[in-house]
């Protein structure tokens, strides 16, 4: 492509991702309601719009209109980027997501490493603007999320190193169409250790440490209001939406093989069971503290990882 | 008392450094501090070194507003101190101003007044187990909880119109008798709630999360516990056998079959456990008594209204939902008392804090100061 | 109580859950994620959530959750209401109140029934001749008994609660002296249409009030009286520093101006047969007093200078000499009449007066009152000694001696002193035994068919005052024994309903039950301190007692119009669910969220103005449960009906109004009652 082009696809691709995550967010925040709300034998939102599916488009309109609040001890620079830093890299990882059978917005032959490194990213914006805010409640827990997120990335990678080996390929459209339903039972560690790994990398409950809110208020953005503290609130959902459509394409075979818009509707149906599961996690468990996550990381889902990536390899090798 | 949270005491390091505690203030504004509570806490890294709990908040100066009124008056300000568990207050005024004015109570107030306090144990446990959920990002545990809770406060409201500050109990007996169709409402709520409860244990404190984040977290022994005056099943979860129901028997408990739980670690686990398994216990003697109750007065008669105690003092005490629960009621003759004291069991344990804490991490000390089940309405007074 | 019905049976069992080791602990954990995810699975997919689906459904609030605090009404808006039953009715209205718990406790503590709260409304209201006509439909001698009456209402009060109780009884003083100046108008013979006719025996209280009912009803009533003067026990037995005579004969004239034969100096016996009357009459009732005294069969109880009680006091009444001048006199007994006759002595010229009470200081049964009057004048009060021996010398008493007494009452708290070893010789001249009386029915009965118990005493049903003869009726001590004189009263009128039914030919024990006196308990004192002056009961004026013993003269003074009208004013219309604006709803209040005001001119009182602050209210409901009257009233879940509050003070007006359903917003029309009113029938 030309740098023409390729400037215009990455600006296109930047608005879509942008816009889909926000669709996410509209959505997931309801889902997520909905479903607290039956577990908690509450109705959840009911006002707004039919099934309150409207709700959190009013409170968007809210967020969008309250104050944006600049701390006296925060440092202005890094604090008033920092949101940025962490929602666009999710963002831009969305692109490498496979939609459909033989088709991704970006559609890289290393897409799984592309997937797995660029979000990472992000544990800069959440470093920054929990220092930035000059709070010690934020900057614990900009430094809980540095930890918690690095370490996760870990086992994640591992996991999804399974299906690259089966698959042969690191190109999530090949990973997608080479998936075989035998895969399933087989994988099966691999996608807990994915999921779990996911629900972790996005900060959210039972991982919630670097945000608690019994703890920490509400950590790295503690001091955040309106619009800055919505981007991270989307970017929370587009990390979910991410993995979860990942996780669908990947582990769950995606679209198996049906091409365009049923195709995605299938990836979709999909991914929106794996974001049903992660709420129904956050809303079931008491959360860790930090050291007992580090121990899950490192003693329990990296060795389980390993396991499965080596007798995915047997496997592979006697294919 | 003015605290100076700017003084980072430089401290030299394992390897050594020279390097600052970070201090942080927890409260008085945080969503786990159950009420108005302050916290010091100076870390190392995650690790807490010294926690100082600042306490003050939320001093209304019961104590003296009680010099100034007659006795009933006092009443509704004896349900501003313990507000999760307005009726044990009550009580134990009450208990107190009659062994003063030596007023016998009816036999049916008596038992109005053990269903209503055991119900309001089941509704203090519900909220302090709630919050121990809430504390380690459990939420639903949190709102299962209150479901519970909310069938008793509605049973409360049904009584006497409140769902918090009750003056339920009075001098000389209960407020008013129950409305019709009370016991049978009752005896529904309390023959559902083991289900529940077990439930609960279940989902909370039968997960490996929660275990993990409990178990072994704040333990205080025995000694300790008697020797830092803790009470309640803060006391009892470190395994001291003591109940004021059992040991110290007042009103109709001696008729009551019950049995009382103990922890053996004495950490947050077994204090929160303590509390899930009293309520089961309270669901037992409220059982029992709905069904020794009898039809009779609800108010000891023909005492003035105008009460004024002969001259001396009188002390009584209860086991409220968080301990021991002393009110020391001293007359002049007049009919307002010369001096009242609360002997307040969260106060008590409150103190516990800083014995505890330190060695633990933040997230562990939000788990301490919740088991611990403090309620600053009754710690600042 | 007895708290050690079952012994505790608490044991200690242990929570503490000890975690599993190795695999078992792998496998534990994943298991308990799993039932954790299981556990909301299944909340969340069964079952009903407990809250509300909007706008489907709404909170719906029980009625009985919505009585706000309100009052039922004021004074200046409504009436108290007045017991005017005539007396066939009354008892069933007193019960049906009775159980409706709107009886106000003077009247329900008063044998009669006698609308006590009735009078103070009137009184204070400057209706003082409306009052006393209230009273005397079931207290036939206002007057008589606004002086001597033992105030079972007074002890009743609910004041006693707050500081001090009413001066009932001085307020029937009051109504009867002022009832004198309009006695002349007011006072009318009865229309006596029935041509049954009833004639009484003895002209007692009972008996004049069964007079009363019988004529009220138009029925001829002759009375026989076998005195020069009518009266009985009130004229031979109370002493005239208690009740004047012009006063006693000054109300049974005007039941003789209303149309009651009276006819005195006749006995009904050696005068008058008794079988004469009740072929003469249609019925006839008895009620005849008692006449003797009885006296102890000690060693020398027959000496010369020993007396009974009611022979004296008849002695000491009728001829104000009783030969105890000069002389120390001893009084054997603790009752009222055991009072009167020391009081009478010292009047008489007694040189020493000793009263030797069997009880002990606490239970000396005659009124504290009355012995605290005795004692001012002299009376020494000796207790705990019971009578072993006159001690006589040629047939005259020369003193007494007594035996120290334990106890008077057993466990059970029947009549069975015990004696210790200890005795005592009192000595003085004469000895006067005032330990109980006794009827003397011999003469009127001899040679009928009434039947008379083996102890001399009529046989009486307790219920219906009927006798083993048909037509004759029975009222008054000679059925319950002593007694109060407003028990005897009572008595009266109850004898009369039965008269009533028999002269009109209906069953006599239809729904009629013993109604035994009703014994109220007796509250402890409400204290006095930091009690405001404007508070206090009126108190009596007395004459001083060195004066008061040189002769028979009043010994109250009586109260003053303006103390009577403060007084009566000072009623709580206890139960009669109007407000008063007595202040003690603001007085309990906690957090002084109330301000009530009144205006007490008479025929203009009014509660101006009653406000509860919103803002302030803390709901705890002490108000209601202090409000004597009943009016301040909610249904106990009152918190709840609050939920508009856009008037952070409701005045008197949107209190007045109607509890149920939820409070409107706003004022809507509501306007406090205007105040003062005037009266309703127009005078001021």
């Amino acid at each position: 492509m030309s740098g023409a082009a390729g400037l215009a696809w990455g600006v296109a691709g930047g608005l879509g991702a942008g816009s889909a995550i926000a669709l996410a967010a509209l959505f997931g925040v309801w889902w997520e309601r909905k479903v607290s709300a039956r577990i908690q034998m509450r109705f959840g939102p009911q006002q707004a719009g039919p099934f309150g599916l409207l709700q959190t488009l009013a409170d968007t309109v809210k967020l969008v209109l309250k104050e944006d609040i600049l701390p006296s001890r925060a440092d202005p620079g890094p604090f008033l980027r920092a949101p940025l830093v962490v929602f666009v890299p999710i963002a831009v990882s969305l692109l490498a997501v496979p939609l459909s059978a033989g088709w991704a917005p970006l559609d890289t032959s290393v897409g799984a490493l592309f997937f797995l490194a660029v979000p990472s990213v992000s544990v800069l914006g959440v470093l920054v603007g929990g220092w930035a805010s000059g709070n010690t409640y934020a900057t614990i827990g900009g430094l809980r999320g540095a930890a918690q997120m690095v370490s996760y990335e870990v086992p994640r990678t591992l996991s999804v190193l399974s299906m690259v080996v089966l698959a042969g390929s690191m190109r999530p459209v090949g990973m997608m169409a080479a998936w075989r339903w035998w895969w399933l039972p087989l994988t099966a560690v691999a996608f807990v250790v994915y999921i779990v790994s996911s629900i972790a990398e996005m900060n959210r409950g039972p991982f919630d440490i670097p945000e608690a809110e019994s703890e920490l208020v509400a950590g790295y953005f503690a001091d955040y209001s309106g619009i800055r503290w919505a981007i991270f609130m989307m970017s929370e959902y587009g990390a979910i939406l991410a993995a979860s459509l990942f996780g669908a394409a990947v582990f769950l075979g995606g679209s198996h093989g049906v091409p365009g818009v049923a195709g995605f509707a299938i990836l979709l149906t999909e991914a929106i069971a794996i974001v049903t599961l992660v709420m129904w996690v956050k809303w079931t468990f008491p959360r860790f503290r930090s050291d007992q996550l580090m121990a899950l990381a490192w003693k329990v889902l990296t060795p389980m990882a390993l396991v499965q990536l080596a007798v995915v390899g047997l496997v592979a090798a006697w294919l | 008392m003015a605290v100076d949270i700017e003084s980072r005491t430089p401290v030299e390091d394992a390897e050594g450094r020279t390097v600052e505690e970070l201090v942080v203030n927890i409260g008085p504004s945080h969503p786990s501090t159950h009420g108005v509570c302050r916290i010091i806490a100076h870390i190392d890294g995650e690790i807490v070194t010294r926690a100082e709990p600042v306490i003050g908040y939320l001093h209304r100066g019961i104590e003296k507003m009680c010099e100034n009124r007659t006795y009933l008056q006092i009443v509704p300000l004896t349900d501003r101190l313990d507000y999760v568990g307005s009726m044990y207050a009550n009580w134990a005024y009450c208990r107190a101003v009659e062994r003063l004015a030596s007023i016998r109570v009816p036999e049916r107030a008596e038992y109005i007044r053990v269903i209503t306090c055991e119900l309001q144990r089941i509704a203090s446990h519900m909220m302090a187990i709630g919050s121990s959920g809430a504390d380690t990002g459990a939420f639903t545990m949190f709102v299962w909880a209150f479901d519970v809770r909310e069938r008793v406060v509605e049973l409360f409201e049904e009584l006497c119109g409140a769902r918090l500050t009750y003056s339920y109990v009075r001098p000389g007996g209960v407020a008013r008798d129950l409305p019709d169709g009370w016991t049978d409402a009752c005896r529904a709520v309390v023959d559902r709630l083991p289900a529940k409860i077990e439930e609960m244990d279940r989902l909370f404190f039968g997960n490996t999360i929660a275990r993990g984040r409990l178990k072994g977290v704040g333990v205080l022994s025995a000694d300790d516990a008697v020797a830092w005056g803790a009470s309640g099943p803060t006391a009892r979860g470190s395994g001291v056998d003591w109940d004021l129901r059992r040991d110290d028997p007042y009103s109709v408990y001696p008729r009551f079959d019950f049995d009382i739980p103990l922890g053996d670690a004495g950490d947050a686990y077994d204090r929160g456990r303590c509390r899930l398994w009293e309520a089961v216990e309270s669901c037992r003697i409220i059982t029992q008594a709905l069904d020794q109750i009898e039809p009779g007065p609800v108010h000891a008669e023909g005492f003035p209204r105008l009460l004024a105690p002969r001259q001396g003092d009188a002390y009584d005490r209860i086991e409220s939902a968080r301990g021991t629960l002393g009110v020391f009621v001293a007359s002049d003759g007049s009919t307002r008392p010369y001096r009242v004291k609360f002997r307040s069991p969260a106060f008590c344990n409150l103190a516990l804090i800083g014995r505890l804490a330190p060695g633990h991490t933040i997230s562990d000390l939000v788990v301490i100061l919740g088991s611990l089940d403090p309620v600053f309405g009754e710690v600042d007074r | 109580m007895a708290l050690a019905r079952r012994r505790v049976s608490a044991t200690a069992y242990s929570v503490t859950d000890p975690e599993p080791r190795g695999a078992a602990a792998f496998v534990a954990a994943w298991g308990s994620l799993l039932t954790g995810l299981g556990l909301t699975a299944r909340r969340a997919t069964g079952g009903k959530p407990a809250t509300v689906r909007y706008p489907y459904e709404r909170v719906v609030l029980s009625p009985r959750w919505r009585g706000a605090l309100h009052l039922r009404g004021t004074i200046g808006r409504d009436e108290i209401p007045l017991l005017t039953e005539s007396s066939d009715s009354y008892n069933g209205v007193i019960d049906g109140l009775y159980s409706a718990r709107r009886l106000a406790p003077c009247t329900g503590g008063c044998p009669a029934n006698v609308d006590a709260r009735g009078q103070n409304y009137l009184i204070a209201d400057d209706r003082s001749a409306e009052a006393y006509e209230l009273v005397r439909s079931r207290n036939i001698l206002p007057g008589v008994l606004g002086r001597i009456c033992h105030r079972p209402c007074e002890s009743a009060c609910r004041r006693n609660y707050y500081d001090e109780p009413i001066a009932v009884r001085p307020l029937h003083r009051h109504a009867y002296e002022l009832y004198q100046a309009v006695r002349e108008e007011r006072v009318h013979a009865l229309p006596l249409a029935q041509d049954k006719r009833v004639a009484i025996v003895g002209s007692g209280p009972s008996g004049l009030a069964a007079a009363f009912d019988l004529m009220t009803a138009g029925y001829p009533v002759t009375m026989y009286e076998k005195n020069e003067k009518p009266g009985g026990a009130l004229y031979t037995g109370v002493p005239a520093y208690r009740l004047p005579r012009e006063v006693l004969h000054g109300e049974i004239d005007d039941l003789v101006r209303m149309g009651l034969d009276l006819r005195c100096g006749v006995e009904v016996g050696p005068d008058v047969a008794m079988e004469h009357l009740m072929g003469k009459y249609d019925a006839v009732l008895i009620a005849a007093g008692l006449q003797v005294s009885r006296i102890l069969a000690i060693p020398g109880a027959d000496a010369a200078g020993v007396r009974g009680a009611l022979e004296f006091l008849r002695e000491a009444n009728l001829h104000h000499e009783a030969g105890v001048r000069d002389k120390r006199v001893l009084v054997v007994g603790g009752g009222n009449v055991a009072v009167d006759v020391a009081r009478c002595a010292l009047r008489l010229g007694a040189t020493a007066v000793r009263l030797a009470s069997l009880e002990n200081t606490d239970e000396v049964p005659a009124h504290p009152w009355e012995v605290e009057e005795a004692l001012d004048e002299g009376v020494v009060l000796t207790c705990s000694v019971g009578p072993e021996e006159v001690v006589e010398s040629g047939g005259v008493v020369t003193g007494m001696r007594m035996r120290e007494c334990l106890s008077v009452f057993d466990e059970t708290g029947r009549f069975s002193p015990k004696f210790g070893e200890r005795e005592t010789e009192f000595p003085c001249d004469v000895v006067v035994f005032a330990i109980g009386q006794g009827a003397q029915l011999g003469g009127l009965v001899a040679g009928g068919d009434i039947e008379v118990d083996g102890r001399g005493n009529l046989v009486v049903n307790g219920a219906m005052f009927t006798t083993s003869h048909a037509g004759v009726f029975a009222c008054g001590e000679v059925v319950t024994g002593p007694g109060s004189c407003i028990g005897s009263i009572a008595t009266g009128h109850e004898a009369a309903t039965s008269i009533l039914r028999h002269l009109r030919g209906e069953s006599i024990a239809d729904g009629r039950i013993a109604r035994p006196v009703p014994v109220y308990e007796r509250y402890e004192k409400a204290t006095l301190a930091g009690v405001e002056t404007a508070r206090r009961r009126i108190g009596m004026p007395m004459a001083p007692a060195d004066e008061r013993i040189i002769d028979f003269r009043p010994v109250e003074l009586g109260l003053t119009s303006l103390e009577s009208l403060v007084e009566a004013a000072r009623c709580l219309r206890c139960q009669s669910g109007v407000c008063v604006g007595c202040e003690f709803c603001a007085r309990t209040c906690p957090d002084y969220c109330i301000r009530v005001e009144r205006t007490d001119d008479p025929g203009a009182r009014c509660v101006t103005r009653y406000e509860l602050d919103l803002t302030k209210c803390c709901f705890c409901g002490l108000c209601a449960e202090q409000c004597p009257t009943n009016t301040l009233e909610h249904t106990g879940q009152y918190e709840l009906s609050f939920y508009h509050r856009d008037l952070a003070v409701w005045d008197k007006g949107e209190m007045l109004r109607d509890a149920g359903g939820t409070r409107a917003t706003g004022r809507d029309g509501i306007e406090s009652p205007a105040c003062p009113t005037r009266r309703k029938d127009g005078r001021s």
